[in-house]
């Protein structure tokens, strides 16, 4: 059999046993280890397994992902969800939508000192849906600002998101993260927006919430929100100025959010030991994915399935662009059903490798894939981030919920046009970076 | 068997927690580093290679609780829609697959960790008993797929929903 028949069939197998329910790092472990043993030898491929896995776990890069996932773990437990939707609550509260607006602004907020969106859609779901619904809210449009919302996680740094993408590129992890700054703002812009015009449309979707808030409490909630612009600025401001790599970035800012909930006295035995399994568990998720998929890949790179895709797709002559729109609806399709993580690590060891011979700036389509793995979060059938707010709002079929989301797909494929036409967008700030 | 399951999961979730008690401490050490070389420019040594090692102990430690927990993530929506019986022969069948690779897993890594003879670059740490939790994460998952496997048997046998 030729290398790439060897290859097809691996694909196929993967496929196969993915669908079958079978965890993805073990399909891959296991297809990759079966691959290789036929391609080079089961006296290579054996070895490997234990090397590549220790490889994976004893990474100092890599170190990354349990500090970003505490930092969410405590910037929950320090309230900051609350603290923030508090303060925009006030500011925003008169506007068509005004609470839908607030959300979506606390979710940007959250999201700029964690890089779970499924911790924020749970956080957010607490908080501000009972206030939605209270006032009035049309259930679909309140679940799905908050589903939507807490994709902004996944964009805004810190993000695992662009962690992850780094991991299986090899792209600088602090240049993507910077990169995620302004689409983050855009994004969450159109989300605003979207909001705004639906109730402008129809105003019976979100009622005016009654009572006017005086200037002087408007300027004192804004204390609400200084955890978090100093945490930002201290990670991002410290990545950006080349003070710090993005692990020790996710360190300090860890150990700020730490200092913040023991001073205020909130930290529980409970809480802790809870977000500290969870913590292990998102990163050996993580980790165990990559792993996996680095396995899948050099079984791939030995198929030499990558480079004859690459180059069947150069000698192709279409329009590059006519290929990005194809890979970004593949990606749509895949979202349905896979989760965002995932979809990265099964499809950025084909996908990449185009990418990279079409001439598409690496970080720019690290941000398009970030991205499109957001949608991914609320795209029926499986969209981890409608389950998360199903299991909170337990009176909105999941059904209405994901009718809810529809309008800030929309949101998203705007913000993937947006920076597709002016790459900058994504590629300036990092272009600008001290190192 | 029910003791025995329990024992095996018990087993499971005391070595995740040994491994959650090192994620403070490479937070803490990470900073300190940081402010170390801020502050007086000197970095504390050997933070590099610490952090690798205790990233390693960590996530080999909670691995297998990772899978206790069903974290680590598959694509489930095809299977819940077969039948009972069907469902509960698929999970059977992936379940063997995973003990599979992850037995060999394991065996590798105890190979490999009896070959190491590896120090860290700056603190002379060995790399061996490190190396050597590949095959107690591998382990670990293992018998977590060995429980998984038998539940599907006894529910394809039982019936019992």
């Amino acid at each position: 059999m030729s290398p790439v028949l060897v290859g097809v069939l691996g694909c196929l197998l993967l496929l196969l046993l993915l669908f079958w329910g079978m965890p993805i790092a073990f399909v891959m472990m296991l297809v990759g280890f079966l691959g290789i043993s036929y391609l080079s030898s089961i006296e290579t491929a054996l070895p490997m397994l234990a090397d590549n896995l220790y490889g994976g776990v004893a990474h100092y890069p890599y170190t990354i992902i349990p500090l970003f996932v505490l930092m969410g773990t405590f910037a929950t437990s320090a309230g900051i969800t609350t603290e923030l939707y508090n303060t925009f609550e006030k500011w925003l509260r008169r506007l068509p939508g005004g609470l839908g607006i607030a959300t979506i602004s606390a979710c940007a907020g959250f999201a700029a000192v964690s890089g779970s969106s499924v911790a924020a859609a749970a956080a957010m779901g607490q908080v501000a849906l009972p206030q939605m619904r209270r006032f009035g809210y049309d259930p679909k449009l309140a679940t799905g600002v908050v589903a939507a919302g807490g994709t902004l996680s996944f964009l805004i740094p810190p993000s695992l998101g662009f962690v992850i993408f780094g991991m299986l590129t090899e792209q600088s992890i602090g240049k993507l993260l910077i990169a995620g700054v302004v689409p983050g703002f855009v994004l969450s812009l159109s989300y605003a927006m979207i909001v705004y015009i639906r109730v402008k449309l129809n105003p019976k979707l979100a009622p005016i919430v009654p009572g006017k808030v005086p200037l002087k409490e408007k300027f004192l909630a804004l204390k609400g929100i200084w955890e978090t612009l100093l945490v930002f600025l201290i990670v991002m401001g410290g990545i950006y100025g080349g003070f710090i790599n993005p692990t020790e970035a996710g360190a300090v800012g860890a150990f700020c959010l730490f200092v913040i909930v023991l001073l205020k006295g909130r930290l529980t035995k409970k809480a802790m030991i809870d977000g500290l399994f969870d913590t292990i568990r998102i990163s050996c998720m993580v980790i165990f994915l990559v792993a996996g998929a680095n396995m899948f890949s050099y079984f791939l790179a030995l198929s030499t399935i990558p480079s004859k895709v690459s180059l069947w797709i150069a000698g192709l002559g279409v329009s590059k662009y006519l290929v990005l729109t194809i890979i970004l609806a593949i990606y749509l399709v895949l979202g349905a059903f896979l989760d965002a993580v995932s979809m990265m690590v099964l499809t950025l060891p084909v996908v990449f490798p185009i990418i990279l011979s079409l001439n598409f700036d690496p970080v720019w389509f690290g941000v398009i894939a970030v991205l499109m793995m957001e949608a991914g979060l609320i795209t029926p059938p499986v969209g981890l981030n409608v389950y998360t707010l199903a299991g909170i709002a337990r009176d909105v079929p999941m059904g209405e919920i994901f009718k809810g989301t529809l309008p800030f797909l929309f949101a998203i494929f705007i913000t993937v046009l947006a920076i597709t036409l002016l790459p900058d967008l994504a590629t300036y700030l990092p272009k600008m970076m001290v190192r | 068997m029910n003791k025995v399951k329990s024992i095996i999961r018990l087993l499971n979730y005391y070595t995740c927690m040994v491994g959650m008690l090192f994620l403070l401490p490479l937070m803490l050490l990470t900073t300190s580093d940081v402010l170390m070389r801020a502050l007086f420019g000197k970095p504390i040594p050997g933070t590099f290679e610490l952090s690798e090692y205790i990233l390693s102990v960590s996530i080999l430690l909670g691995a297998a609780y990772t899978q206790q927990l069903r974290g680590h993530v598959g694509v489930d929506f095809v299977l819940k829609r077969l039948g009972f019986k069907t469902q509960a022969l698929s999970e059977a069948i992936t379940g063997i697959l995973c003990m599979i690779i992850t037995g060999l897993l394991s065996w590798q890594g105890l190979l490999r960790a009896l070959e190491e003879s590896t120090v860290s670059d700056m603190l002379r740490i060995p790399q061996a008993p490190f190396r050597f939790l590949v095959f107690v994460a591998g382990m670990g998952l293992f018998l977590e797929f060995l429980l998984q496997v038998i539940e599907s048997i006894s529910r394809l046998l039982g019936g019992n929903k």
